[in-house]
């Protein structure tokens, strides 16, 4: 017994652990101001500072025991600090921990038959080939956890609810940034250590990983809420992690673990900002919102910033490790099977429309929320940009993401990333980022340049409107972002998949809910309450006993 | 002899409650204190027991009453497994009778019931160190009967029915094991279990024997409510007062059905492949039936009762893996869900103490008023889910890698979807009656004094830090209780070696 069958610290789990503690400490951080005077203080700042140790701890943990404790210790802090956010809050932290943690005790069986499987529960001394149903089951039963932590589809269905009635800075914290590094850390891990995958695996990650990506974005297009719409996104950003370690490829992997390091950034960051807005104007409702550029100027610059990284638009981070996820899906069309082809080009297809997708969905969020007019709630309200606690975080979390992006391969790539592959990724095609970043910005002076010196005059023509004469109320008339984007939920092919998923079709717990009671309906039918049926139970009892242990 | 203070359990709790039945009328407070008097001196003897046990070989020792030799006198014996018994009876009824000092007010009497409590104490505590069956037999019908009138005490309509049904099913389960002990008797000629084994493992292992196990697996099927034998447990537990619902769930199908069950199976009768089945198959079908049905409860103590079942469940599949491995899960589970339960079933008490009700959706953000009894409930109930890093979780983790050691990954995967529904109803509970907004309809909020409250806080710390029993330092407290079921058929020899001893 010595500790390093407990604890292992690898290039990998270091690096997790290293984001773990600045996400850490930049919640605390923006928590200072943003929590200042909300109820439930202490309860607060405790569990945070247990769950980042508990995570730490989670990265670490050498021992499937020791793994499972944490992990589930996690699960109990999640649903303490959602419940910090008071009445909102309690319904949807009762759904976070039945899907979390049931999805543990799925863990807890997964681990049983692991440990069953090799005989030993020390991580690094476990390889395990995909051969029998157990093994695969074992396979799932563990992913099944990492899926919920990170929110992949149908194990999502927390995260949205979770983003818009939790406290924010515990939205920015868990299910943006802490649960999707363990949750993807432990299914590289899984992946890549525990066992070898197997072609079919790599296939049920690859589909449901551009699923994922396809229906949250689909979902978060329609949202009408700033928060709600964020927390689709962190749904189906998760996508994209699990299709890259889905590839089975270095580059992929590398590109999947990559991107679970790029969203928590960005996402963080566009969690942060939103939460900025709320502070000042104590609503994320899309419709009530508007204008806010000239006001907070700095949320607004990391809002888009992040955004732009988010949507994987070159120079930020998020560009860089979607391609590496392309570039791993488009290794896989080189493999010879013809099932991983033809899922990779659905895959492909899927994550690059996704991704436009996500774009849009950001467009209708910066309009609405940054420029147009302003709402009528917050016109005339003089809103200032927050104090430094509370940008700060954001701009620290931009400026990451912008170098990151550019020196991706010099830095995070090669130091951390790559070394945990464990084998070279290589790279198809070439991408300069500080090439290409120096062109894109010195497009942008260029551009900038011939604005300032009018060497393009716009032509624009300024007329009045006439609306039947009356005089046109903009404050009452104004343009919000969201309408643009009503006509897509109005489409009738979609109409019938939005209601659908409304409806909680693809929401674990509200199916689990309906078939437990569909379960206990005839159980309560049974249970009538007359002592003599009862004693008929007992008779019966006794009697099938009696036979059984004749026939047998 | 040194020894003979182990009469104490059975002599101590008898005479109080005697005691109590002839003066407890005319001085107040004498139950209260004689009950308290009597939980404190068993608990301080159960230690004994166990500092004893440490100190003989082979932790087993043989109290012979009147020096009577047995087969011909009747035997205490003294192992390991009725040492732990010993321990968590006498110390969660400790627990209960100082709760009951203020939340009895509400009933007239009080007297009765203290009377009525020691004889149950007495009935359990005999039944774990009989060494006997019929003596067995005898404590299990007086703990019973003393059951049936405790879950009578509010004497409602619905109380007594309850306890009508409850007397009924539990004279059917005593037929059941009484018809079981005469027709072992007879093929036998002995009543004490060691010899019975002796003279069991000479004879050939005919129909009669089989037919006695499902005797006594319908017997203390009906005592520890395995499903289809459960249906009187959710009306009487939550009919009873609630120190006596705590020490029913708590201790009490525990002892009647499950310790009597696994001491008869594995010690006396001698495991077979299809009385372990059994087990197995029923457990889980308790498991299932018991969650199922609590998610959908109102009633507090209907859910808790319901919980029960299905956590009892998780005992006796645990006992019917029949490996070390799930043995040791049975018996932790057995611990941590003794002390959850008590907990949450106490905590019902206080809530109905302080609101009058234990309808779930009249309540509503209790933590604000009653933030002990909150926060205790949630320890409990997730320790009964099995979270991390409560008591509850690492029994399940037993149980669970038991199974799948047996290689019974249905059975593990079962009881897996089952632990979810449990967190699932446990954090209904918590929301409905904890969180949330105060129900206006709460007219008034009574505090809950300090002696409710004490005995909660214990527990909840006991299941916080139970983890520590898996610890090598605590290793013989479970550990030699596992062996006493582990050796099985070695019973009777270890038993023989200790009468010589």
């Amino acid at each position: 017994m010595n500790w390093t069958s407990f604890f292992h610290i690898d290039s990998l789990n270091g690096f997790v652990a290293i984001a773990v503690l600045g996400f850490s400490l930049i919640v605390i951080l923006y928590s200072v101001r943003f929590m200042k005077g909300k109820p439930n203080l202490f309860r607060y700042y405790l569990w945070t500072v247990l769950a980042a140790i508990g995570s730490v701890g989670v990265c670490f943990a050498n021992n499937l025991i020791v793994l499972l404790g944490l992990w589930g210790f996690l699960g109990l802090a999640l649903y303490i600090l959602i419940n910090t956010g008071g009445e909102g809050a309690n319904e949807v932290a009762k759904k976070t921990f039945v899907i979390v943690g049931g999805t543990d005790a799925l863990m807890l069986l997964g681990i049983a038959i692991i440990y069953f499987l090799s005989g030993t529960s020390t991580m690094t001394a476990i390889n395990l080939q995909m051969n029998s149903g157990l093994t695969i089951t074992a396979y799932l039963c563990v992913a099944v956890a990492c899926f919920a932590k990170a929110g992949l589809m149908p194990f999502h269905s927390w995260i949205p609810e979770c983003a818009q009635k939790a406290p924010l800075p515990v939205v920015a914290f868990l299910p943006a940034s802490l649960d999707k590094l363990l949750g993807i850390y432990l299914l590289a891990r899984l992946s890549l250590n525990l066992f070898v995958m197997n072609e079919a695996m790599n296939i049920l990650l690859m589909v449901m990983g551009a699923f994922t990506i396809i229906v949250a974005v689909m979902m978060a297009l329609a949202q009408h809420d700033m928060k709600k719409l964020l927390g689709f996104h962190a749904v189906s950003q998760v996508g994209y992690m699990v299709l890259g370690i889905g590839t089975g490829n270095p580059i992929g992997i590398a590109g999947g673990i990559f991107h679970m390091l790029n969203h928590a950034i960005y996402k963080s960051c566009l969690f942060f900002t939103s939460g900025n807005v709320e502070h000042r104007l104590k609503t994320t409702e899309l419709d009530e919102l508007g204008g806010l550029a000239k006001l907070m100027p700095i949320t607004y610059i990391c809002t888009i910033i992040a955004s732009l990284s988010i949507s994987g638009i070159p120079p930020f981070n998020g560009f860089v490790s979607k391609w590496m996820i392309y570039q791993g899906i488009v290794t896989d069309l080189r493999v010879h099977s013809m099932a991983l082809k033809v899922t990779s080009v659905i895959c492909l297809f899927a994550a690059m429309f996704g991704s436009s997708l996500t774009l849009a969905s950001f467009m209708k969020l910066i309009h609405a929320t940054y420029l147009g007019q302003e709402a009528k709630s917050n016109a005339g309200v003089r809103t200032r940009e927050v104090s430094w606690q509370m940008w700060l975080p954001c701009v620290i979390l931009a400026v990451l993401c912008a170098v990151l992006g550019v020196f991706a391969i010099q830095l995070p790539l090669k130091y951390f990333i790559l070394p945990a592959i464990g084998c070279p990724a290589v790279f198809i095609g070439t991408w300069q980022a500080v090439l290409a970043t120096g062109l894109v910005v010195i497009a942008l002076i260029l551009g900038l340049l011939a604005m300032r010196l009018s060497l393009i005059k716009p032509k624009v023509r300024q007329g009045a409107t006439f609306i039947g004469g009356e005089e046109l109320d903009l404050v009452t008339y104004r343009m919000t972002g969201t309408e643009f984007y009503k006509t897509i939920t109005d489409l009738s092919a979609l109409k019938r998949f939005y209601k659908a998923i409304e409806g909680g079709a693809l929401d674990i717990y509200e199916q689990g809910k309906d078939l437990v009671f569909f379960l206990a309906k005839p159980l309560h039918k049974l249970h009538n309450g007359v002592l003599s049926s009862y004693l008929v139970w007992c008779l019966l009892g006794i009697m099938a006993m009696l036979l059984w242990g004749i026939v047998k | 002899m040194r020894q003979d203070f182990v009469l104490l359990f059975i002599i101590a709790p008898l005479f109080l409650a005697v005691g109590t039945a002839l003066l407890g009328r005319t001085v107040k407070q004498l139950g209260f204190m004689l009950s308290c008097a009597c939980g404190l001196i068993l608990c301080f003897c159960s230690f004994m027991v166990f500092g004893l046990l440490q100190k003989t070989p082979a932790h087993i020792f043989i109290y012979k009453v009147g020096g009577h030799l047995p087969p011909f006198g009747i035997a205490l014996v003294f192992d390991g497994l009725s040492s732990f018994m010993l321990i968590l009876v006498n110390f969660i009824s400790l627990l209960v009778a100082l709760y009951s000092f203020r939340y009895m007010d509400r009933y007239t009497d009080k007297w009765k019931f203290y009377c009525l409590f020691m004889f149950m104490l007495a009935g359990m505590n005999g039944l774990i160190i009989s060494g006997d069956l019929f003596t067995l037999y005898v404590f299990l019908e007086v703990a019973s009967v003393a059951g049936y009138a405790l879950v009578a005490f509010g004497t409602e309509a619905e109380d007594l029915e309850a306890a009508f049904k409850y007397a009924v099913m539990g004279v059917v389960a005593s037929i059941f094991i009484l018809l079981g002990i005469a027709l072992l008797y007879s093929y036998t000629s002995t009543l004490n279990m060691a010899d019975m084994a002796f003279v069991l493992a000479t004879k050939p292992q005919g129909a009669l024997v089989a037919f006695v196990s499902v005797l006594f697996l319908a017997g203390f099927g009906l005592k520890s409510a395995m499903v289809p034998f459960h249906a009187w447990l959710p009306d009487a537990h939550p009919s009873a007062p609630a120190p006596i619902s705590a020490l029913l769930s708590g201790v009490f199908i525990k002892t009647l059905g499950v310790y009597a069950l696994a001491r008869v199976f594995f010690n006396v009768l001698g495991v077979s492949q299809k009385a372990l089945f059994i087990m197995m198959f029923l457990g889980t079908v308790s498991m299932v039936v018991g969650a199922v049905l609590a998610i959908s409860q109102r009633d507090i103590k209907r859910m808790l009762a319901y919980s029960s079942i299905s956590q009892v469940g998780y005992i006796i599949f645990a006992l019917g893996l029949g490996t070390p491995l799930g043995i040791l899960g049975a018996l932790f589970h057995l611990f941590n869900h003794a002390i959850s339960k008590t907990m949450l079933f106490l905590n019902s008490g206080a809530i109905e103490y302080s609101t009058d009700t234990r309808n779930m959706e009249k309540l509503g953000g209790l933590n604000s008023r009653l933030p002990v009894t909150g926060s205790t409930s949630f320890i409990g109930g997730l320790s009964i889910s099995g979270v991390p890093p409560l008591g509850g979780f690492w029994s399940k983790l037993i149980i669970i890698l038991a199974a799948v050691q047996a290689g019974h990954f249905i059975f593990a995967l079962i009881a897996v979807l089952v632990s979810i529904v449990t967190l699932g109803y446990y954090l209904k509970f918590q929301r409905f009656v904890f969180l949330g907004k105060l129900n206006l309809g709460l007219s008034k909020i009574r505090g809950i004094p300090l002696s409710m409250t004490i005995p909660v806080v214990i527990l909840a710390a006991i299941s916080i830090v139970s983890v520590l029993l898996l610890m090598p330092f605590a290793g013989h407290f479970l550990d030699s209780a596992c062996n006493a079921l582990i050796a099985g058929n070695l019973y009777k020899d270890s038993f023989w070696s200790a009468i010589i001893w």
